[in-house]
C-alpha cells in the first residue's frame, strides 16, 4: 500500500503542483471572505481580525432593522429587483423568438451584432452615454421638443430613475441575453417543425406549440438564477446612474453597503446588510426551486 | 411549402420591429459620436442630433492632449493584457488536473468551486481580506482578484475532459510528463476555448470599476473607467488646463462625449473580429447551465 502511494506521488505530483495556485486563489479570494462574514455577529476591529473580534450576537441586525434608512433602501432594492424580473427578464426570450424567424442570414447577423455591442460597454460608459442623451441639449430633449414638450433633466429627476434603470438594463443586456436562448432554439429537432408543417400548423402555432415549450426549461433555469440575484442589482449600474437628486429612489443595498462599509468603515454593520442580502437571495432560490419542481420537472437541483 | 400571406406579413412585421430595435440600440452611441465632433455653439443651440454640425476636431484634440487620460489608458491596456495572460495560465493550470480522474482532490475541489460560485461573500469581509494581503492602494488589485473565475474554470475543465484519451496515453508511453503534456499538446489544441476565455477575462479587466473604486486612492493608478467617471461627473477635472471657456470651440458636453467615445474605440475595433468567440463562449457556458 505504501509502495503504491509512493508510486502515485512519483507519477502524479505535477497534477498537485499545478493545482496549488488555483487552490490558494480560492482560499484567499473566496473562502476567507466567506468565512469573514461572521463579523456580522461581531464587533470587528482591525487589530483583532475576523477570528478574535468579540461576539455581539444580533446587535448589528437589530440596529439595521431599526434604522430609518433601511426601510427606504430595502424598498428601493425590492422595487428595482421587481422591475428587473418582470420587465427586463422576458425581453431576451421574446427577442430570441423573433430573431429566430428571420431567414436572411446577413440581416440576422447584422441585427445580432447591433444588439450585442452595448453589452461590452462598461456601466461608466453607459452612464456617460445616458447623461449625454438626457442632457438639456441632448437628443432626448431635442426630440420631445419637436412635440412641444418642456425639456426635462431625466437623470436628475427621481420619477425617471426607475424607468431609466429598466431601459438601460434592456438596452445593454437584452440583446446579449438572447445568445443562450438562440443556442437552446437551435438545439430543437428540425423534424418536429417538418411534421408540424405537414400537419398544416402555421408559424405562430409552431412557435406556440414547439419552440416555446421546448425553450421553457432554459427560461426556467435562468429565471431561478435571476431570482437568486433578486437583491443583487449590480453595483456598477446603479452607482453610475445615481445622482444626489435621485438618491431617494435609487439608493439600494449595494450602494448603502459601499457608503456605510467602505467609506464610513462600519465594517460589521455593513457585513450584516450584505449577509441579509445573501440570505434573502438564497431563500428565494430555494423556495422558487421547490415551486418549479412542482410545476414542471425543471429546477436547479 | 407555401407560406400564407398572413404569415409572410407576420415575418415582415417581426423583421421591421427588430431592425428598429437594433437602430434604437445604436442611436445613443451615434448621438454621442456626433456631439463629440460638433462645435460648442451648435450643441448649445440643440442642433446636433445624429450628424455632426460645424464639424470640428477641437474636443478630440483636447482629449488627446491630456496626459493623465493616456496614462490611465495605457495602465488599463497593460493590466488587461497582463491580467488576461495570467488568468489563462492560472485557469489552464487549475482546470487540467481537475479534468483528470487520477487527481484525487478533484471532486472535493469541484464542490468548493461550485460553492464559491453560488455563495458570494459579502463585500465588506472581501474588502477587508484583500486589504489585509496588501492590495489596498496597490495597482496589483487591478489584476490579481480577476485571474481566476469559477465559471470560466468550469468551461475549460469541460473542454479538457472531452480530449481523446488515446492521444495522452500515447504521449505518456513516450515518457512525456503532465507539464509537457499540458503545454505542448493540450493547450495548442485548445485555441478556440482559450480565445473565448481570453475575451471573457479581457472584457472584465478592461471594464472593471468596483475594484479600483474600492481599493485605489492614488490618482496615479486610476484605470480608464475611473478616469472616465471623473471626467463625466467632475467638470473641474475635465476642464483642468483650460483657462477660460469663452473662446473655445468645445464645452463640457462635447468633451464628455469625446471621452466616452475614446474609451469605446478599442472595443469597437476588436469587436467584429472576436464576436464569434464571444458567442461560442456564451454557448459553452449555457451548456453547463
Amino acid at each position: 500500500m505504501k509502495v503504491f502511494a509512493f508510486h502515485r506521488l512519483k507519477v502524479y505530483w505535477p497534477l498537485y503542483v499545478m493545482a496549488i495556485p488555483g487552490i490558494v486563489f480560492l482560499i484567499v479570494f473566496k473562502f476567507i471572505p466567506l468565512g469573514g462574514a461572521v463579523i456580522a455577529f461581531k464587533d470587528y476591529s482591525v487589530f483583532q481580525g475576523f477570528d478574535d473580534s468579540p461576539w455581539v450576537g444580533l446587535k448589528h441586525f437589530k440596529t439595521l432593522f431599526d434604522h430609518p434608512d433601511f426601510a427606504r433602501v430595502f424598498g428601493n432594492t425590492l422595487m428595482l429587483g421587481f422591475l428587473k424580473l418582470v420587465l427586463v427578464f422576458p425581453f431576451p426570450v421574446l427577442l430570441a423568438l423573433m430573431i429566430n424567424e428571420i431567414r436572411k442570414s446577413a440581416l440576422k447577423k447584422g441585427i445580432q451584432t447591433a444588439l450585442y455591442i452595448p453589452h461590452f460597454l462598461s456601466w461608466v460608459i453607459v452612464g456617460g452615454i445616458l447623461f449625454d442623451f438626457f442632457s438639456l441639449s441632448g437628443l432626448f430633449n431635442i426630440v420631445i421638443g419637436w412635440f412641444g414638450l418642456e425639456p426635462v433633466l431625466a437623470m436628475q429627476e427621481s420619477d425617471y430613475f426607475r424607468p431609466i434603470y429598466a431601459i438601460s438594463s434592456i438596452w445593454r443586456d437584452a440583446g446579449w441575453g438572447t445568445v443562450v436562448y438562440m443556442a437552446a432554439i437551435s438545439a430543437i429537432d428540425p423534424q418536429l417543425y417538418e411534421s408540424a408543417m405537414i400537419d398544416g400548423a402555421s408559424k405562430l402555432r409552431q412557435v406556440r406549440h414547439i419552440t416555446f415549450p421546448l425553450l421553457l426549461p432554459t427560461v426556467l433555469v435562468l429565471f431561478l438564477l435571476e431570482i437568486g440575484n433578486f437583491l443583487d442589482l449590480g453595483f456598477d449600474q446603479v452607482f453610475n446612474l445615481l445622482t444626489p437628486m435621485t438618491y431617494s429612489v435609487g439608493d439600494i443595498l449595494d450602494t448603502y453597503v459601499f457608503r456605510t462599509g467602505i467609506q464610513q468603515a462600519q465594517y460589521s454593520f455593513a457585513t450584516a446588510v450584505g449577509l441579509f442580502q445573501s440570505v434573502i437571495g438564497f431563500i428565494l432560490v430555494f423556495v422558487f426551486n421547490k415551486l418549479s419542481k412542482k410545476v414542471s420537472d425543471g429546477g436547479l437541483w | 411549402m407555401v407560406e400564407s400571406k398572413r404569415e409572410r406579413a407576420l415575418v415582415t412585421g417581426v423583421t421591421i420591429f427588430l431592425i428598429l430595435f437594433s437602430i434604437a440600440a445604436i442611436i445613443p452611441l451615434i448621438s454621442v459620436i456626433s456631439t463629440s465632433f460638433s462645435s460648442k455653439s451648435v450643441v448649445d443651440m440643440n442642433l446636433v442630433t445624429l450628424w455632426p454640425k460645424e464639424f470640428t476636431l477641437d474636443s478630440w484634440k483636447y482629449i488627446i492632449d491630456r496626459p493623465d487620460l493616456w496614462r490611465s489608458f495605457f495602465l488599463t491596456v497593460g493590466t488587461t493584457v497582463i491580467g488576461t495572460i495570467l488568468a489563462l495560465l492560472m485557469t489552464a493550470l487549475f482546470a487540467y488536473p481537475l479534468s483528470k480522474s487520477e487527481f484525487r482532490w478533484g471532486s472535493v475541489i469541484m464542490v468548493c468551486v461550485v460553492i464559491a460560485m453560488i455563495f458570494k461573500a459579502p463585500i465588506v469581509p472581501y474588502f477587508l481580506t484583500v486589504r489585509s494581503i496588501g492590495l489596498y492602494d496597490n495597482p496589483l488589485v487591478l489584476i490579481l482578484p480577476h485571474i481566476l473565475n469559477p465559471f470560466n474554470l468550469i468551461i475549460m475543465r469541460t473542454f479538457f475532459k472531452q480530449f481523446p484519451k488515446e492521444l495522452e496515453e500515447a504521449a505518456f508511453l513516450e515518457g512525456c510528463g503532465y507539464f509537457r503534456m499540458l503545454f505542448h499538446f493540450v493547450l495548442p489544441l485548445s485555441k478556440a476555448v482559450m480565445a473565448t476565455l481570453a475575451l471573457f477575462y479581457g472584457v472584465v479587466l478592461w471594464n472593471q470599476f468596483q475594484h479600483p473604486l474600492f481599493f485605489l486612492q492614488d490618482t496615479n493608478w486610476f484605470p480608464l473607467q475611473i478616469k472616465i467617471r471623473q471626467f463625466i461627473t467632475d467638470d473641474s477635472v475635465m476642464m483642468a488646463g483650460t483657462a477660460s471657456t469663452v473662446n473655445l470651440n468645445y464645452n463640457e458636453r462635447t468633451l464628455r462625449a469625446a471621452t466616452v467615445i475614446f474609451a469605446i474605440i478599442p472595443i469597437i475595433i476588436v469587436y467584429p473580429f472576436l464576436q464569434k468567440y464571444f458567442v461560442k463562449g456564451a454557448m459553452l457556458g449555457s451548456v453547463k447551465g
